[in-house]
């Protein structure tokens, strides 16, 4: 099993004169195993950072480990699949050949979704069946380390609890060492061990979730735990 | 009309180049003596040559040749720029940037200046010459590959398919081409025609097509020597390569705008505008099919002045498509039939990037709703403009509006689209998931700016999204979706009330709904709460109650009958709350 170590990882986007630094020095391990949700404004680089650790984006300095078999689940349903290609092909695209047919329907049927779906175009899916098309392709590669990038911010609660159910169960059977990224603190305690709190590139807090959440030490942290939408004490009601 | 016009000389054209020679080719040979160098006549509507020889025949054959030398020299182009244009992506960084650099520097130079020299390394001839144009435009055909390429790498399914490790090669073939095909198809179809162009003016330099061949170039060279004697001779070819000329041209535009001309706009078809007092929205039996799949089966609700009504529902519930409906947004093949009245709409979507055009500045926009709409002065919409931005709390809004969507973060973005929706004076706003794409604190502030715009301008606002917390946090009254119907209409007081303390919602889908939502007190240990199985598809017929295969309170009666919507629940057995009937029976 593996950790996901960064290692004082800073990341510089743009050229010359008018880059600018996205991640700024970030020290942070997920244990091997372990799940740790990272929390912050949009903005703040917390999906830069997730690039970074799947070398999408290079690094101006630290290191991060490992790097490979690490798989990233991306944030928008709407760009991440290729317009022109069937939902079959795309999860099939990284498996090996002769088992292909059988693997799609067992990974749509993983995801809650119709196997016959295969054929469509991610046009004709809804948003939340094609962030499902999404998790499932990720899952092709048989990561040993999953980033999951906002997955669950365009799925709806129901789906949303399959998916969370399913990757905590997915995460305990194989192990997984996974990084959650979202912006919903519920569903970050939900699925995490440990937690840590982004701010403009800096992680600003980090600990077990039980106790950043329940007593924030960062100003910021009690800023993010006060917007989260509840619907017990609802406002508008 | 133009269009028509085009393709069917195009088509003339591609009958000509496949059946000329075969129809004319023994008249353009048949040598008249009886008649050299003559005007146009009833025997030769175009006069004949030097040799006796049918000028109009001569046109009509010389149409294979030009036609298919200009395909050559368009094939050429668009082969080499495919492969000059895509070896970057497939090369890496450093290599792909020095053959950038290397088309950069080519392309500064004129494509008709590298053909002139080009042809004379060359040598003369028809193939040489093709060969010569062709190689010349491979430069601009590569630069607009590499553009386009660029653009698309950008998108995250390029990046997905990276992490899964999908090869370069792969990446270009199946990815990245195509989806840049359309530009390049429209790009190669002008370039047939400037190709066409540039070959009758290399051969009528004498640097094309040498004789006994002949294209139209060398037509038009031979007729040009006569021009005083038989006109005719020298206007035919030059026509042809007008004509033809044009015909690539105006193709390419059309074919053009038929890719690209899926722009949204803001249409009404299919529902009636009302004045002010009445619902701010009613719809009456709703219903959405594409072909034999319905997934808007018969919707009906009405929104007063004022009122903020949240729609919620899984995925594929046709929540999406009911509010795309009442904005008259669904486009074809989708066809929507049933009665809707809607006061004048504002629409937001989830991503404002794709519903604000990403090649105008924001102040553009935003007054072009103005002037088309209330016939406000250019300038008095600009000011509007600022004015509507600050009132969306967009800080330092006169810079904001020379500034362009890309330029804005995602929460900027979502308050132009709503400040945007303000330029005019809507009653109703209609927002799709408006803030899935944001981060909580800016979700937070677009929920309360939509509030405070309800508040302040009268405006009903219908808020669909997934999100149970979101909807109570903004809506007094919720409208559940599920398979194409509502099956619940009910106050958020009910939907945020402890389902265990006798109130709560009555439909057992809304109360499966609600215990899947987590929150900060979820106790961690446990399995959220889900719905067990799958939302019927809009293409499944389904006899009785859609929720039975799902619902824990399911009898034979709900696999059997559908519950009809009663204007609260569609439901046999819904949870009765005893707080309700108390209330009503006071
Ligand atoms: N252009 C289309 N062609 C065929 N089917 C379509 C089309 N657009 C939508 N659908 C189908 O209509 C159903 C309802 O779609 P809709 O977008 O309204 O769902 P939704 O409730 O908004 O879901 P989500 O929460 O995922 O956005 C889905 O099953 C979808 O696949
Ligand atoms: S009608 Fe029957 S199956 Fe349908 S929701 Fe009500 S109890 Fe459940
Ligand atoms: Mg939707």
């Amino acid at each position: 099993m593996t950790a996901l170590e960064f290692h004082g990882v800073s990341v510089r986007l743009g050229r010359g004169r008018r880059a600018v630094t996205v991640v700024d020095d970030v020290t942070l391990t997920v244990p091997s195993g372990g799940v740790t949700g990272l929390v912050g404004e949009s903005g703040c680089g917390k999906t830069t950072l997730a690039r970074a650790a799947v070398g999408l984006v290079p690094l101006s300095g630290g290191a991060i480990h490992p790097r490979s078999r690490v798989q990233l689940v991306f944030q928008d349903p709407y760009s991440s699949l290729d317009p022109r290609m069937t939902v079959g092909a795309a999860i099939a695209e990284a498996l090996p050949r002769r088992t292909r047919s059988d693997e799609v329907s067992r990974l749509l049927d993983l995801v809650g979704l119709d196997p016959a779906l295969a054929v469509r175009l991610p046009r004709h899916l809804s948003g939340g069946q094609r962030q499902r098309v999404a998790l499932a392709r990720a899952l092709t590669a048989r990561p040993e380390v999953v980033i999951a990038d906002e997955i669950t911010s365009a799925l709806d609660v129901s789906v949303q609890g399959l998916v969370l159910n399913l990757v905590r169960e997915i995460q305990r059977e194989l192990g997984l060492t996974m990084l959650f990224i979202s912006h919903n603190l519920a569903v970050v305690r939900y699925v995490s061990d440990h937690v840590a709190v982004m701010r403009a590139g800096r992680i600003v807090e980090s600990g077990p979730v039980e106790q950043v959440l329940s007593e924030p030490a960062d100003a910021y942290t009690r800023t993010l735990l006060a917007a989260v939408p509840t619907l017990r004490s609802a406002p508008g009601a | 009309m133009l269009r028509i016009a085009a393709l069917l000389s195009l088509l003339f054209l591609l009958f000509l180049t496949g059946l000329g020679p075969i129809i004319w080719g023994d008249d353009a040979l048949a040598i008249d003596t009886a008649a050299l160098a003559q005007g146009a006549s009833a025997a030769h509507p175009m006069g004949t040559d030097g040799l006796g020889r049918d000028v109009l025949a001569r046109i009509m054959v010389a149409s294979r040749l030009t036609v298919g030398l200009a395909l050559l020299t368009t094939a050429i182009a668009v082969a080499g720029g495919l492969v000059l244009g895509g070896l970057p992506a497939v090369l890496g960084p450093r290599a792909g940037r020095l053959i950038n650099g290397f088309v950069g520097l080519v392309v500064a130079f004129p494509g008709l200046l590298i053909a002139l020299v080009l042809a004379v390394v060359f040598g003369s001839g028809g193939t040489a010459a093709a060969l010569a144009i062709g190689v010349a435009s491979i430069p601009s055909f590569a630069r607009l590959t590499q553009t386009l390429a660029a653009s698309v790498a950008g998108r995250d399914f390029i990046a997905a398919a990276r992490v899964l490790g999908v090869g370069r090669v792969r990446m270009l073939y199946r990815h990245i081409l195509p989806n840049i095909a359309e530009p390049l198809v429209v790009q190669a179809t002008l370039g047939a025609g400037g190709a066409l162009l540039a070959f009758a003016a290399l051969s009528f330099l004498g640097l094309g097509v040498q004789s006994p061949g002949y294209d139209w170039g060398v037509l038009l060279n031979e007729g040009l020597n006569r021009v005083y004697i038989n006109p005719a001779a020298a206007l035919g070819p030059g026509l042809a390569v007008v004509l033809a000329g044009l015909a690539f041209n105006v193709m390419g535009e059309y074919a053009a705008q038929a890719f690209g001309g899926r722009s949204r706009v803001i249409r009404t078809r299919g529902r009636s505008s009302r004045p002010a007092p009445g619902p701010a929205l009613r719809v009456r039996d709703l219903t959405v099919r594409y072909g034999d799949a319905v997934p808007v089966k018969g919707v009906s609700f009405e929104v007063v002045p004022g009122e903020r009504v949240g729609i919620v529902g899984e995925s594929g519930s046709g929540k999406s498509l009911t509010a795309l409906a009442v904005s008259g947004l669904v486009e074809p093949p989708g066809q929507v039939s049933g009665d809707i009245e809607a006061a004048e709409t504002a629409m937001v979507f989830q991503d404002p990037m794709t519903s604000l055009n990403p090649a105008l500045r924001i102040a553009t926009q935003l007054a072009e709703v103005a002037t088309t709409h209330e016939g406000m002065s250019r300038r008095a919409a600009r000011s509007l403009a600022v004015t509507r931005l600050t009132d969306v709390h967009i800080a330092q809004a006169a810079r904001v509006v020379r500034q362009y969507p890309h330029e804005l973060s995602g929460g900027m973005r979502q308050r132009a689209m709503i400040a945007m929706g303000l330029m005019g004076t809507p009653r109703l706003i209609i927002a799709d998931e408006p803030t899935t794409a944001l981060d909580v604190t800016v979700q937070k502030q677009i929920l309360d700016l939509l509030r405070e715009v309800s508040t302040t301008t009268g405006a009903a606002i219908v808020l669909v999204s997934h999100d149970l917390a979101v909807v109570g946090q903004l809506c007094s009254r919720v409208l559940v979706m599920y398979a194409g119907v509502i099956v619940e209409d009910l106050p958020v007081s009910r939907l945020t009330a402890e389902p265990d303390a006798g109130d709560g919602p009555a439909h057992p889908y809304t109360r499966a709904l609600l215990a899947a939502v987590p929150d900060l007190t979820a106790d961690r240990s446990r399995p959220l709460a889900t719905i067990p199985g799958r939302m019927p598809s809009p293409l499944d017929v389904t006899g009785g109650c859609p929720f039975a295969p799902r619902c824990p309170r399911a009898d034979s009666r709900c696999h059997a009958e559908t519950p009809a919507f009663d204007g609260a629940v569609a439901c046999w057995h819904p949870h009765t709350t005893e707080h309700v009937l108390k209330e009503e029976s006071r």
